[in-house]
């Protein structure tokens, strides 16, 4: 995944997806590369905390040498799309740009996805970056987003925006550039959820490439038969019964890359380190 | 029947909906009359709950003489919002325009608005003393108290306002673009025949609008009567979603009657001694107390800072499969069991 130009993450909420987004940005930035991570939807303070900064701005920021971060402004990428795409002055686009879109993007939904992707499109397509890694929308919306150049495509025949659906779209199917990180945990509901989108995915081949990487991965436990009584075999009892539960679940929908369960009070820029290790490892 | 409703909210992941189950399950078995409304739930959960029949109509369970349980079918929303308040030749516009197609799956909103009012009319039935409703998790399950609102908004054209300038046009004549030139910019990017569809969906929307916002305002009258409690785990995830729920809901959620702590860990574990036992025992008990005590810190840190009843709820590493498992859940926690013993139940 690190060898692509693009990587989205995705994941069930709770799973860990911006964890392991900014663990794959660490990861990228250890292999000494030029690293841009960015909150695709919301300002990111999930993205920001495992960084261990503050607060995301909507400009590209370098938090540490060659990793750089930034949170999609909808309203604001859409002002600078027009004033690179159609040469409008700042003043003429900003302020009116920001309170029309408002108004349409509650009600025009692929309008304002295809802003949010086109954004990090455009980042890509910039240069400037070795890698993009993306802490993207969860897996129940990811597919609104992937398709939305699609959406455009059909539903606007005309207009200055279908003819940048198309490289958007040929981009995001370029198995070689982009790569979806699909994050889940060993149990039903973030697997089923995971199946579906993989379903969804094999229809639509709005994506080139992706990837499963399973989170919180329990390691197996070998113990006496008779487990005494009190905590230590109260806690051993448990980590077997979890760690069965996940078999089966893990087999059902085989990761290509496992992550492990991280015990105890970690701070979240501990917590995106220690994944990065598990990917340096590999 | 006076019918009391009890809202189980919170993000995804965290166990909302078996909770939601257990708690109605429990409340049946000590006689109260109760439905259990979910939305989406796993299989084995639905088997639990009757898959059989489990569907949109509210079916009594085999040998459960108080329990009723049902799904909530949020997929055909919008349709249904078009035919019911909108002339029948508006609704046709409504739902052959190309705009609508694209737009229904993606009204943010749309789906918890449809949950909300579905779950409404179980409340307003009166034929439950309980209804315990399974809310969608969006937006960490604060969409569903903020839904009947976004959607009076949307149906009130907010961009259809803008667009024409505050006039609401009479006729098919849609709007001068150019009147605003940001219209004419996005009549270049998009456009025209995208901009007059999008017009015309709002326009046909419009006529809907007395009777979508007079269900809305009941909606969320009721909504604000209910009870709540809002499930979470000790992650931060979902903790930072538990949250919104008492610093942006006031005005349309009523506080929080518990927090519920799921998949906890015994505190007994934290200074357990694992001196003297052979490994891995040792190293197991010593990883597994870091996190208890990591789960401990974490309800301390909300419990300072939220003045409301915590309630825990001990990690159950296999799902419940049938109606007892559901109600065991219940009984291994002291909080819950007080809950449903609290004034308000």
């Amino acid at each position: 995944m690190l060898e692509r130009r693009l990587v989205i993450v995705t994941g069930k909420g709770g799973v860990g997806k911006s964890a392991v987004a900014a663990a794959l940005a660490v990861a990228a930035r250890r292999r000494g590369k030029k690293v841009l991570a960015v909150s695709m939807v919301g300002p990111g303070d999930g993205l920001a905390a495992h960084l261990g900064t503050g607060r995301l701005a909507p400009e590209a920021t370098e938090l540490r040498p060659g990793l750089w971060a930034l949170h999609v402004d909808r309203a604001r990428a859409l002002a600078e799309y027009l004033q690179s795409q159609m040469r409008l002055p700042t003043i003429a686009t900003f302020g009116p740009v920001a309170r029309a879109f408002d108004a349409f993007a509650a009600a025009a939904p692929a309008i304002r996805e295809i802003v949010a992707i086109g954004k990090v499109l455009w980042e890509v397509r910039r240069g400037t970056w070795d890698i993009v890694v993306v802490d993207g929308p969860p897996t129940g919306q990811v597919g609104s987003y992937l398709r939305a150049a699609k959406t455009i495509e059909e539903l606007v025949p005309a207009g200055r925006i279908a003819d940048q659906a198309g490289w958007m779209d040929e981009t995001l199917r370029d198995p070689d550039h982009t790569s979806l990180g699909l994050v889940t945990i060993p149990e039903e509901l973030p697997t089923v959820e995971s199946e579906e989108l993989l379903g969804w995915l094999a229809r639509e081949q709005v994506v080139g490439h992706h990837q499963i990487v399973a989170n919180r991965v329990l390691d197996p436990l070998e113990v006496p038969a008779t487990l005494p009584a009190g905590p230590a075999g109260d806690a051993a009892r448990l980590h077997l019964a979890l760690w069965e539960g996940q078999r089966s679940w893990l087999e059902r929908l085989p990761p290509d890359l496992e992550l492990p369960y991280l015990f105890g009070l970690l701070t979240p820029t501990e917590v995106a380190a220690r994944l990065a290790d598990t990917w340096e490892a590999r | 029947m006076s019918t009391r409703a009890l809202l189980v909210t919170g993000g995804g992941g965290v166990g909302k909906t078996t909770l939601a189950a257990a708690l109605g399950v429990a409340a049946a078995r000590r006689g109260v009359r109760t439905l259990v409304v979910t939305v989406d739930p796993a299989k084995r959960l639905a088997d639990a709950l009757g898959a059989a029949s489990l569907g949109t109509e509210p079916q009594p369970l085999e040998d459960e003489p108080n329990l009723w349980a049902a799904m909530l079918d949020a997929s055909a929303s919008w349709e249904a919002i078009a035919r019911r308040h909108a002339d029948p030749a508006a609704a046709d516009r409504l739902i052959a325009n190309p705009f609508f197609h694209a737009a229904t799956t993606q009204f943010p909103a749309s789906q918890s608005y449809a949950a909300a009012e579905e779950a409404v009319t179980f409340i307003d039935a009166r034929a439950w003393e309980l209804v315990v409703v399974d809310t969608p998790p969006a937006a960490g399950g604060i969409e569903f108290f903020t839904a009947p609102k976004a959607i009076t908004d949307l149906v009130g054209g907010r961009l259809l306002r803008w667009m024409t300038g505050g006039n609401l046009p009479g006729r098919r004549f849609l709007f001068d673009r150019t009147a605003r030139p940001v219209l004419r910019i996005a009549g270049t990017v998009l456009g025209t025949q995208l901009l007059d569809q999008i017009a015309q969906f709002f326009m046909d929307l419009r006529t809907t609008y007395d009777g979508v916002r007079r269900r809305a305002k009941e909606i969320e009258a009721h909504l604000r009567r209910a009870h709540t409690v809002v499930v979470t785990t000790a992650d931060p995830t979902p903790l930072r979603e538990a949250v919104r729920f008492f610093r942006e809901l006031p005005d349309v959620a009523r506080r929080p009657e518990a927090v519920v702590f799921n998949r906890t860990l015994p505190e007994s574990w934290i200074d357990a001694d694992p001196g003297g036992l052979p490994e891995p025992l040792a190293s197991n008990l010593r990883r597994w107390a870091a996190e208890a005590h990591r789960q401990q810190e974490l309800r301390a840190e909300f419990a300072s800072r939220y003045d409301t009843r915590l309630a825990v709820v001990p990690w159950q590493p296999e799902p419940p499969t049938d109606l007892d498992a559901l109600e065991r859940l219940v009984k291994a926690s002291e909080d819950l069991e007080e809950l449903l013993s609290a004034p308000w139940a």
